[in-house]
């Protein structure tokens, strides 16, 4: 078992490469955007200086300390979420279902940041609640997409390969690219679309604040449902978007789990992992798909079929699949 | 079929519980922010009004209003004029910043306190993030086996000087939560109490925050105008984020596999029930023909007199885990698939073993009795 146990040699000098790799990426991150931002930044505070002065010269009878300190109140109180703006709306950041939205993006850790806890009390239980609320969703996660797996992924592959009689590797290899252009169209293109009606952002804007959302960054740059809505029209809104939020990660880790599952894929991250002798996880997609293919058979005889084998697992049956993912 | 039902009720009511406790902290939050939200509104548009009484009658509400929607806007991109000198050298997208601002992508922390304003830049973002998030999970895998290794080597200390099995997971459990927590949550944020002249409360809040790879971004390092920062703060914050993440990410994978293998233990005790009702059962109908159920009996029986306890205990939680190790290159579940070292022995053992659960009609039982029995 040296392979797992990182003080070995070749495995040392593998952790090394990645690690330089990482770093070299990161760096080349931070030349592309402060390339391309700077330029903007540069730009809008000199505009935004113009502003003040200009304000300032107009009502000469205020001080610069008076209206920093006017600006400072205003600004800390936008941090938490709070506009003194006076077309501001009058929605609440922390009623029942923005609470409820505030919660879901604490436990798939996207945290937008538009509204945070502003009492100690408050940071202190969203600390607690976070630890324990991450691994259930987790648990969650993990068993919903196991379970999902075997609907999508191994039953539909398992019959197209003995219906059709194509290689397992082929079929699999098209299902994910089917699977990932439906995904992308359903969660990406689609509410893209949809985000750019409802609010006021171009679709580029859309686009980007779906995958900002469904890859948990989270920047919160643009947050949906800041426009002026009747109260319980918002509420929904908001309610729908947290299920958008969670389905459309759902359905990312099944696209994930589809690729995952080929074998050049396989291939690739035992290379990167380091660990060079797997030939044995090669074969075993022929395996579970034989095991599907029993599986399926035996659903036309007895009631045992796919929910029954796992009699009384509440998580899903990973005996079948962890051979697959070493 | 009644296991088939069994199974159904238990998904629902776990999805059920999952959905309470949304519910639960929801209103928890409500109740604790709700009153200071509205002191907080009712403060602000005091000394708006203050301030517009001060200055000049209606030409002043215009601008103003004006104003603080600028800024309002600005600060959002995290340009903030208050008490600048315009033309100090300090800005968001200066090397080290885009640097960090980088590493929170990559890593999914996502601040937000600055995030890309032009379309390039997005556009960018999108594909760099795409191929950044997957690198990240590999480096923070290998992070976590280098950290477990040590609290392997504990462990095999630990058996060697004879201590039972049990306590021995337990201690190492313990051993890394507490080391990571002191080394990761409780100094770091006495660094920040000098660096950032937050509180305490306030430093550990921030890291939580940031560890667990939420990152409201309503507390951030390195980002305050009006403070010189030693040239290697923030590079040493970075470093401190990586292993931090891999750490946290760790402990959330083992509380994850401790919560399943308890349900895995709860519904093993009512199997064996079940198991022991109908064997009373079986006693007095000894003409029928093997059942499945008589199957599924007998098996339990077996390996309970095979004192499966242990072993199978053993094997649950490498079960657990192998699931997490399926999850392993999963790569958007960056936060949490890790090796518990422990499970590098059973890895092997199990692969041979899964693989024979073929026979359909025993798709009933739980594979792990099935596989024992193979065995």
């Amino acid at each position: 078992m040296g392979e797992l146990s990182p003080c070995c040699g070749t495995n040392r000098s593998y952790f090394w490469k990645l690690l330089a790799c990482f770093v070299v990426y990161v760096l080349f991150g931070a030349v592309v955007f402060s390339a391309v931002e700077l330029p903007w930044e540069m730009k809008m505070r000199r505009e935004l200086d113009r502003m003040k002065s200009s304000f300032l010269l107009e009502h000469s009878c205020l001080l610069e300390e008076q209206l920093d300190a006017f600006l400072s109140t205003v600004l800390d109180a936008n941090n938490y979420g709070i506009s003194a703006l006076r077309n501001a709306s009058n929605d609440q950041n922390w009623d029942l279902p923005s609470s409820l939205f505030f919660v879901s993006t604490v436990l798939t850790t996207t945290g937008y940041g538009h509204s945070v806890p502003f009492t100690s009390g408050g940071k202190a239980f969203c600390m607690v609640y976070s630890i324990l609320g991450i691994p259930i969703t987790l648990l969650l996660l993990t068993s919903l997409v196991q379970r999902l797996m075997f609907y999508v992924y191994w039953a539909p592959i398992t019959y197209i390969h003995m219906q059709w009689g194509l290689s397992v590797n082929t079929v699999a290899r098209i299902h994910a690219v089917v699977t990932g252009l439906i995904v992308i169209g359903c969660f990406f293109l689609l509410p893209a679309l949809a985000f750019m009606n409802m609010e006021n952002w171009d679709y580029l804007q859309s686009l980007y604040y779906c995958f900002i959302s469904l890859s948990t960054i989270g920047l919160g740059d643009y947050l949906p449902g800041k426009s002026g809505r009747h109260p319980s029209l918002q509420h929904l809104y908001k309610i729908a978007i947290a299920c958008y939020l969670a389905v459309g990660l759902i359905a990312l880790l099944i696209v994930l789990e589809s690729f995952y599952e080929l074998r050049e894929l396989q291939r690739f991250v035992a290379l990167i992992m380091g660990r060079p002798d797997r030939e044995k996880q090669l074969h075993v997609m022929e395996k579970e798909v034989a095991i599907t293919a029993s599986k399926l058979e035996a659903e036309g005889l007895d009631d045992c079929g796919a929910e029954g084998r796992s009699a009384d697992e509440p998580t899903p049956e990973t005996a079948g699949q962890p051979p697959a993912k070493q | 079929m009644c296991a088939r039902i069994c199974c159904t009720w238990r998904c629902l009511l776990l999805f059920l519980s999952y959905f309470v406790y949304l519910l639960i902290g929801a209103a928890v939050f409500q109740a604790l922010e709700l009153k200071e939200e509205s002191e907080l509104k009712a403060r602000v548009w005091r000394k708006k009004a203050q301030f517009l009484n001060s200055s000049s009658p209606s030409a002043a509400r215009e601008a103003l209003e004006k104003l603080v929607e600028a800024i309002t806007e600005a600060v959002k991109h995290g340009v903030n004029p208050v008490g600048n000198d315009p033309d100090s050298s300090h800005s968001n997208w200066d090397f080290s910043s885009s640097f960090f601002f980088a590493v929170t992508v990559v890593s999914t922390i996502g601040y937000g306190n600055i995030s890309p304003t032009t379309p390039g830049g997005q556009i960018f973002c999108v594909f760099y993030a795409l191929f950044g998030i997957p690198l990240h999970v590999i480096i923070l895998t290998r992070v976590g086996k280098n950290l477990t290794s040590h609290t392997e080597k504990l462990s095999m200390y630990l058996s060697k000087k004879g201590m039972k099995e049990k306590r021995v997971k337990i201690l190492t459990f313990l051993f890394f939560l507490v080391i990571g927590a002191v080394i990761f949550l409780a100094l770091p944020p006495f660094v920040f109490c000098l660096f950032e002249n937050w509180s305490y409360r306030e430093g550990i809040y921030y890291a939580f925050i940031t560890l667990s790879t939420i990152g409201f971004g309503d507390y951030v390092v390195g980002v305050d105008p009006h403070r010189k920062f030693h040239r290697f703060y923030r590079t040493s914050v970075a470093i401190w984020i990586l292993f931090g993440i891999a750490w946290l990410a760790l402990l959330f994978n083992l509380l994850s596999t401790f919560m399943e293998d308890t349900e895995k233990k709860i519904a093993e005790i009512n199997r064996k029930k079940k198991a022991a009702k109908e064997k009373m059962n079986f006693k007095y109908d000894a003409n029928t023909n093997l059942s499945s159920e008589d199957v599924s009996m007998l098996c339990s029986e077996m390996s309970v007199r095979k004192g499966a306890q242990e072993p199978f205990e053993q094997q649950e939680l490498s079960q657990a885990d192998l699931k997490i190790i399926a999850s392993d290159h999963d790569q958007e579940e960056t936060k949490p698939e890790f090796l518990n070292a422990k499970i590098s022995d059973q890895e092997t053992s199990l692969n041979i073993i899964c693989p024979t659960i073929t026979n359909p009609r025993q798709t009933c039982l739980p594979r792990e009795k099935i596989s024992q029995d193979d065995q």
